[in-house]
């Protein structure tokens, strides 16, 4: 390149990146250093307390159960989710009258925001003669306790972040899907394919991108979930469903702890970047 | 299979036996395949059918069949438009008007911005770009804006935006998951094609323009859905930085039916029901070409 | 001559214009709560202070913390006047958010408060928030499913027993169409895990909310007193089953649908009846709060106080606007045509008891709320940690409705509340 050429690609990054670094990262990074700081409220203002809340942070039972609960939520939510997408992609890739009608209802959720999407399952999954569980009596299963046992709860935000998130995964499944030459599949088949061998030896290779892309987005999207908590099960039952992320919320703008809250944000974000790390690594091995 | 072992049949029914079985398999499939269509559907459908109904409910009603549920709930008690007539009394027209305009303004500048940066990723070698990419793209999208809104407000307070369009617009048009949608779908341009308008002589602010744009328009609706869902379902920052009734947007408007000990029920779900006609307008049409985004795209391989 | 021509017409142009100016009106936005109606108060508020604008935002009640937290936390000038609820007065007072109001009420504005109000809007010795309203509880009754079942409807000034309150739900609670679910509960308190409301279980029966210190929890909220309160409230909801687990569908919202038998709850209920009446269609009556048999009267009180933001870039202004709505024909307003919840105003609480439009019908219980409202009123915890405090027992209270042991749920609340406490103790 010559030396004019050579700041060109600075100039088609610049407006995105420098809004990116005034209205993200600064805000991100201003963040993560107040979880250096504390409010003094008995000496009044802010004062630097070093490691002081990640001690705090580190040696609280809740935010360790919060660990756990978001663990177990991801180590559900995430493989449910992709896995049902991609379900339900071939599903919709059949080749049957009709079918555009069926895609079309299959992205409606989408439309709909997380706040709504919760009030509306909220009230289906009421444990006492909610929809769902109305719809289970009818069938002659007993009565649910969906959102108050400490057993179902967290199965319950899964529910409705699934009902929510799998369609837009979906999509991308189905248009990874439709990308794959009709030739290639015939061509497994004359070699004597079954229906399970060429989906694991044609298809599933050749969506390997739309499935890292997919499974990462998914587990960051998963990760930063926490509205359903706070408009449901504000964390319980019995801290059941207290994901990390509600936690960070609740010491932040509730308590007004912004310390606290900033140290806990700094430890998720280190295990976001761990988990999505392994993905990238597994997934981009086996290529 | 049933030919091999077939001995006693003649091979001409074993063949028809066969082309039988095959036609009955094959309608099997297709019994089973809309079975599973339609539970889907149905899935899809059935908190909507109920928030649908519920909305044409008078307020008092809403519950009549919905605890404990029976299948009449999934049609209006008594039916009104009462809630949707509230709604607008309340001005709900003018935030959706709002909600439009700032999700559109923010699709045009966000769309143009980053997909200059996803082009200038895919189809440039630079000092830093990996370091760039890694800590300008990737570390914001990975902390929830919510979270980080207390520095931002600060910014925009001390710039002076409160109540502006400017704060609800300019914050949210760089985005991270839309310049990596960019970025892999620039990656698949022939690389002939932008040789051949670099041999004309063409500027790469006219080569993008010209040989890239006109190429990009699945990844350019697709990335548009994203940044457009984001400005429709605004509602915390919103309320932080914009507070005035004359900016209200469409899930700030959607929350006024929650009061301190009642909710308006049937106000909030018709809120939410017309809340999400306008982005299924937008989706419905253009499937094709979101799916086109990404078959042709890096993401495929 | 030219020179002089310019000055004199400048000269005349500003005698014309700065009358003008200094009649252009100063603008004040109020962060209220609660998508209460306002227009017309503040109207009022407008024709009598012709050089103030009074700009309204309104959240919901979850919104408006966050909104306090990150505005007034950010430093902010705006909001100039926001709406506080009564128990964070001391955190935001300690934070140094809110600016003293002394100089802007009379003594005999602060005589006419309720007393108990006039202490909670205090912060060291200063008045950091004005009291707007106060609160009480009563029991609400569905007089149909009374009779039906053959039970005797209660008069509107008897008083039950949370013990008889108890045996008349559990003959309440029904599954009538036979079909494994109960579809007519017997009853349940309105906020289900708020301390607000369920405090007098604890309180009756000679608890404290928290202990003198303002700090301490331990040995307070799990003390005997809190454990059988809280043991009765969780026999309701888990023995006996007449109150449901789930509150996804509010209480208000399953007695107004007519599939609850009681509710304890505010008197905003005969305001929420009266927009809704045309389809309600039984007919119910109201009782005074339960008590246990062995323990004493107490109410739950305290409700919305009204504060100036120390950032304002026009605190005198806002203080006019909080001294109009605080006292006299401006709190009075804003009960009538605002949010409808009682004054904290003696001299206007008194004409519930004076004004021939309380004396009978619907409007005859909002006569006997205000009385109640007077009988042995429990405030809150003052607490700088109250939003901690808060948040933690509804935790506690959340899990002990769904079926978690009382005395391990108390406990567990005392360790949390008690390790958030460490950071205001000095």
């Amino acid at each position: 390149m010559t030396g004019r050429e050579r700041y060109i690609p600075y100039l088609f990054l610049l407006p995105a990146l420098a809004l990116i670094i005034i209205f993200n990262l600064f805000p991100t990074i201003a963040t993560l250093i107040e979880s250096l700081h504390g409010n003094s409220l008995v000496r009044g203002g802010r004062v630097f307390v070093g490691l002081g809340n990640f001690n705090r942070v580190l040696n609280d039972p809740v935010f360790w159960k919060s660990m756990q609960v978001t663990g177990l939520f991801s180590i559900l939510v995430n493989p449910i989710q992709v896995a049902l997408a991609l379900g339900l992609a071939l599903l919709a890739n059949s080749k049957v009258r009709g079918i555009t009608v069926f895609r079309s209802i299959y992205l409606l959720p989408v439309a709909v925001s997380i706040n709504v999407t919760t009030v509306v399952w909220g009230l289906m999954l009421n444990s006492e003669g909610g929809l769902i569980n109305g719809i289970l009596n009818l069938v002659g299963i007993e009565r649910q306790p969906f959102l108050i046992s400490p057993s179902h709860a967290l199965w319950s935000i899964i529910i409705l972040a699934t009902w929510k998130g799998v369609p837009l995964w979906t999509l991308f499944f189905l248009a990874g899907l439709q990308g794959i030459p009709q030739t290639v599949l015939e061509a497994a088949r004359i070699d004597g394919a079954g229906r399970w061998q060429s989906f694991r030896f044609v298809t599933l290779p050749l969506l390997r991108g739309v499935l890292l892309f997919v499974l990462v987005a998914d587990t960051v999207a998963n990760f930063l979930l926490f509205a359903p908590v706070l408009l449901l099960t504000r964390g319980g039952p019995q801290l059941s469903t207290n994901l990390v992320m509600y936690e960070t919320y609740r010491r932040g703008f509730v308590y007004g702890d912004l310390g606290v809250s900033s140290a806990m944000l700094s430890l998720m974000l280190l295990l976001v970047f761990a988990v999505i790390g392994v993905q990238f690594t597994l997934l981009r091995r086996r290529a | 299979m049933a030919t091999q072992t077939g001995t006693v049949a003649p091979k001409a029914t074993s063949l028809q036996m066969l082309r039988l079985q095959h036609v009955w398999r094959r309608k099997g499939e297709r019994l089973l395949i809309y079975v599973l269509l339609l539970l889907v559907a149905l899935m899809a459908l059935l908190p909507l059918m109920w928030a649908f109904a519920a909305s044409l409910t008078p307020n008092a009603k809403v519950f009549e069949y919905a605890f404990p549920f029976s299948l009449r709930a999934l049609f209006p008690v008594e039916f009104t438009l009462e809630a949707y007539e509230a709604l607008f009394a309340r001005g709900f027209g003018d935030a959706l008007k709002n909600s439009f305009w700032l999700a559109g303004v923010t699709v045009v500048l966000g769309g143009t911005i980053n997909a200059l940066a996803g082009f200038a990723f895919a189809r440039f070698e630079f000092r830093g770009k990996r370091i760039l990419f890694l800590t300008v793209i990737l570390l914001p999208f990975l902390v929830p804006v919510d979270l980080t809104a207390i520095p931002r407000f600060i910014l925009v307070n001390t710039l002076d935006w409160r109540n502006t369009w400017q704060a609800l617009i300019v914050p949210g048009l760089g985005n991270s998951l839309a310049i990596f949608l960019f970025r892999q779908f620039f990656e698949e341009i022939p690389q002939d094609l932008i040789d051949a308008a670099r041999v004309d002589g063409a500027s790469w602010m006219r080569l993008f323009y010209n040989v890239v744009l006109p190429l990009s328009r699945p990844v350019l609706i697709t990335a548009a859905l994203f940044l457009f869902l984001q400005q429709w379902d605004a509602y915390f920052w919103p309320l932080l930085v914009a507070p005035r009734p004359e900016l209200r947007l469409v899930q700030v408007a959607i929350s006024s039916a929650v009061e301190e000990h009642r909710t308006r029920w049937n106000e909030q779900l018709a809120g939410s029901m017309l809340a999400a006609i306008v982005p299924i307008l937008l989706l419905l049409p253009f499937q094709r070409y979101y799916i086109q985004a990404v078959t042709s795209s890096g993401l495929k391989d | 001559m030219h020179i002089r021509y310019i000055v004199l017409m400048t000269v005349a142009l500003l005698l014309v214009v700065a009358p003008l100016a200094a009649q252009e009106a100063t603008t004040i936005t109020w962060l209220n709560c609660c998508n209460w109606p306002s227009e017309e108060v503040i109207a009022e508020f407008e024709a009598e202070n012709p050089d103030i604008n009074v700009e309204v935002e309104t959240v919901d009640f979850n919104a408006l913390f966050e909104q306090i937290q990150v505005r007034l936390g950010g430093g902010a000038s705006d909001p100039d006047v926001l709406s506080v609820d009564v128990p964070v007065t001391a955190g935001y007072g300690l934070r140094g958010w809110l600016l003293p109001l002394d100089d802007a009420f009379s003594d005999e504005d602060r005589a006419d408060w309720l007393p108990a109000a006039l202490a909670a809007g205090t912060y060291n010795g200063e008045l950091v928030s004005a009291p707007v309203s106060t609160s009480t509880q009563l029991l609400f009754i569905n007089s149909d499913l009374f009779e039906a079942a053959g039970i005797e409807v209660p008069g509107v000034d008897d008083r039950l027993t949370y013990e008889q309150v108890a045996d008349i739900a559990a003959q309440l609670t029904q599954d009538t169409d036979g079909d494994g679910i109960t579809d007519q509960w017997g009853f349940s308190w309105e906020q289900t895990v708020r301390i607000y409301q369920l405090q007098p279980l604890a309180v009756g029966l000679g608890g404290q909310s928290i202990g003198d210190d303002g700090l301490t929890v331990d040995g307070v909220i799990n003390s005997q007193a809190w454990i059988d309160g809280f043991t009765f409230y969780s026999d309701m909801f888990n023995e006996s089953r007449v109150a449901p687990q789930d509150d996804t569908i509010g209480t208000s919202d399953l007695f107004w649908s007519g599939k609850m038998g009681m509710m304890i709850a505010g008197p905003w209920n005969i305001n929420r009846y009266l927009r809704e009446a045309d389809d309600i269609d039984f007919d119910w009556t109201v009782a005074r709060h339960p008590y246990f048999e062995n323990g004493e009267v107490t109410t739950p009180t305290g409700s919305w106080h009204i504060g100036v933001n120390i950032n304002s870039d026009s605190p005198d202004e806002a203080k006019r606007f909080v001294q109009w709505i605080s006292t006299g024909a401006g709190a009075e307003a804003w009960w009538r045509r605002g949010s409808g919840d009682f004054p904290a105003q003696q001299s206007v609480l008194a004409q519930f008891q004076t004004d021939e439009e309380f004396d009978e019908g619907v409007q005859y219980f909002l006569r006997v709320a205000a009385d109640e409202a007077t009988v042995n009123p429990d405030p809150r915890a003052v607490s700088p940690g109250y939003l901690e405090y808060e948040q933690i027992l509804q935790d506690a209270f959340q899990d002990i409705r769904t079926g978690a042991d009382v005395e391990e749920s108390l406990n567990l609340a005392v360790t949390r509340i008690e390790s958030e406490m460490v950071k205001y103790r000095g």
